[in-house]
């Protein structure tokens, strides 16, 4: 009986002593972290400070961080003046804006199809639908292309959203929110005498809010950042997007990086407005675009 | 096909419900067979077909298959998309892992929040401007990795434009891009993690590396399969951060299959030998997601 106070004393020390060194550990992985985060910020921080500097600034040796006025913006008139980059931002506005609100529309509709009806096949064409993730886009790019030569949509705002209109994502996301609306619900509507299509409009779509502000702002941002079938698509200057908005500013031999860099931070600044203030959102597409893979 | 025509001539009210929900999905359908399922067709087609532009096709069987497969240029290109992969993957997935693993160990919400919104913006910004960006650190005279270099005693590097360099500082822009996603990605699986796994293996005396070792890193083993054929898809679909930057170069060390596509089809105009490579992508790309539900079917093995 005399041993148990030592015991429980030794424990104790030791269970301290545990704590001590996890509170050392937690505190360098967090450090650990911290670096890490700040490593990755790092370029955005150097894009927006070039963009504030001269010619003759960003070739200073050695090289200087901070720009010399922090207000200098005229790089940014500079980047308007040589090229129509208000116009770039409207071309992506208008893109990205009619492929976020076509998908929403056509996601959802075919959401609820999928998850409240049982029409003859419809787990047959749902597997289908996610088969086409395996489709990359880049192996039907050529016949889209010949396509849109015949139609004449090359370099309109119609050839440029055409493809990109709906996304399987999309369909996967609608469905799966949809899914967790009770029958009942629906069925009550039913009762009432609704019709299928007010039934989607009126318990549907103020149902599943959350999921349709996700595609909206996943789906702005995907068409907005897009650069292939822009590149494939758009042959004149006033049709260019962002993104090909962006290249003009370089070439092989001689870029302006001042310039260059005042025009990255134009195009992604609207993009990381959104993302930002919306984050959460962003988030759970991620994480249920990663878990559905 | 009975029940279609009942669908199709609806007789009783859960027939013209059902017709309905057809037509809700019909859209969506139609979509995905005229932007996908018709070319993909179509692609296969023309890889047999000489379609000299303007002029008459020609059927010419596997010809331009065993053209496109003796060139060298091909084969160099699927050499430096595998390499691109090679460095890419990896690290993506493995940084991810570590900051994810990390970030869960921060029990400051706010903090926690604050630094994972930081390793996650990448993802919003397009491929092309985090190319550039990188391209200017990597600036060979002016740019502020070199900088870096030189104040630990190390001569400037070529980066971009060194033909051995060039292929890992392509795939380090990759790594930074995706970082994000893969990470939020592992943090949600993480947090799904009962706490009392982790309290029953400290009352058995299991450490730190033993506690991630035989509970955390089994129970991802699904997330981590996926993220890596995730990252796998993505990099082998690499474009957007060559073309902004190098445009393959220097001497075609960072021409990629994607690259090379583009170039035979729109600027060439060989839509034949781009088909070729695009049935090529297609069944490469097909056999990885296959094998990624393959082993999804698999049981995790605790």
């Amino acid at each position: 009986m005399a041993t148990l106070p030592e015991t429980r004393r030794v424990l104790t020390d030791r269970r301290a002593i545990l704590t001590l060194r996890q509170a050392h550990y937690r505190w360098l992985i967090a450090l650990a972290v911290a670096c890490g985060a700040i490593v990755v910020f790092f370029p955005f921080f150097w894009m927006a400070v070039t963009s504030l500097k001269t010619a003759p600034e960003i070739q200073r040796v050695p090289l200087q961080i901070a720009p010399d006025h922090w207000l200098n913006l005229t790089n940014y008139f500079e980047v308007f003046k040589r090229e129509p980059f208000l116009r770039y931002l409207l071309n992506s506005t208008v893109v990205a804006s009619i492929a976020a609100v076509s998908s929403v529309v056509v996601s959802s509709l075919a959401g609820f199809g999928f998850a409240k009806y049982h029409f003859p096949g419809r787990d047959v064409l749902f597997l289908a639908v996610v088969g086409i993730l395996m489709v990359p886009f880049q192996s039907v790019v050529v016949p889209l292309y010949v396509w849109m030569n015949d139609l004449g949509l090359l370099d309109t705002y119609a050839g440029i959203v055409a493809p990109d209109l709906v996304s399987v994502f999309g369909v996967f996301l609608m469905r799966q929110a949809i899914e967790t609306i009770p029958n009942d619900y629906i069925d009550a509507a039913r009762v009432d005498g609704a019709s299928e299509l007010k039934i989607f409009l009126t318990v549907v779509l103020p149902s599943v809010k959350p999921a349709i502000a996700t595609l909206l702002i996943i789906k702005f941002m995907w068409s907005w950042n897009e650069f292939f079938w822009p590149m494939v698509v758009i042959s004149s200057r006033e049709m260019k997007v962002v993104t090909m908005g962006l290249m003009s500013f370089t070439n092989m031999y001689f870029i302006e990086y001042n310039l260059l860099t005042a025009a990255a931070v134009l195009s992604i600044l609207p993009i990381l407005v959104i993302f930002i203030t919306l984050q959460r959102w962003v988030v759970q597409a991620v994480v249920m675009s990663g878990l559905k893979g | 096909m009975r029940r279609w025509l009942r669908i199709a001539f609806p007789k009783t009210q859960f027939d013209r419900r059902n017709r309905a929900g057809f037509l809700f999905v019909l859209p969506a359908l139609l979509f995905f067979g005229f932007v996908f399922i018709l070319p993909l067709a179509q692609s296969i087609a023309y890889s047999f077909y000489k379609l000299p532009p303007g002029g008459e096709r020609q059927f010419v069987g596997l010809r331009l298959y065993e053209k496109v497969f003796t060139d060298s240029t091909f084969w160099t290109a699927i050499q430096n998309t595998i390499q691109l992969l090679i460095f890419s993957v990896p690290a993506t997935v493995i940084l991810a892992l570590a900051v994810a693993i990390g970030l869960n160990g921060i029990i400051h919400l706010k903090w926690r929040n604050v630094w994972a919104s930081m390793y996650f913006l990448p993802f919003a910004t397009s491929l092309v401007a985090a190319a550039l960006i990188w391209q200017w650190i990597y600036d060979p005279v002016y740019g502020f990795l070199n900088y870096l270099l030189s104040m630990v005693g190390i001569p400037p590097q070529k980066w971009l434009q060194s033909l051995f360099q060039v292929r890992p500082a392509i795939a380090a822009v990759s790594v930074w891009v995706r970082i994000g996603f893969d990470t939020m990605i592992f943090l949600a699986a993480l947090q799904s993690i009962p706490g009392e796994y982790y309290e029953a293996a400290r009352m058995d005396g299991a450490n730190a590396v033993q506690r991630l070792r035989y509970i955390t890193l089994p129970l991802l083993n699904p997330q981590i399969i996926m993220v890596c054929i995730l990252e796998l898809i993505f990099n082998f679909k690499i474009f957007d951060q060559v073309y902004a930057t190098t445009q393959g170069g220097p001497a075609g060390a960072s021409q990629t299959i994607i690259m090379l596509l583009y170039d035979t089809a729109f600027k060439y105009f060989r839509f034949g030998d781009a088909s070729v490579m695009a049935v090529f992508v297609f069944v490469t790309l097909m056999v990885v997601t296959l094998l990624q539900w393959r082993l999804f079917r698999k049981p995790v093995e605790y």
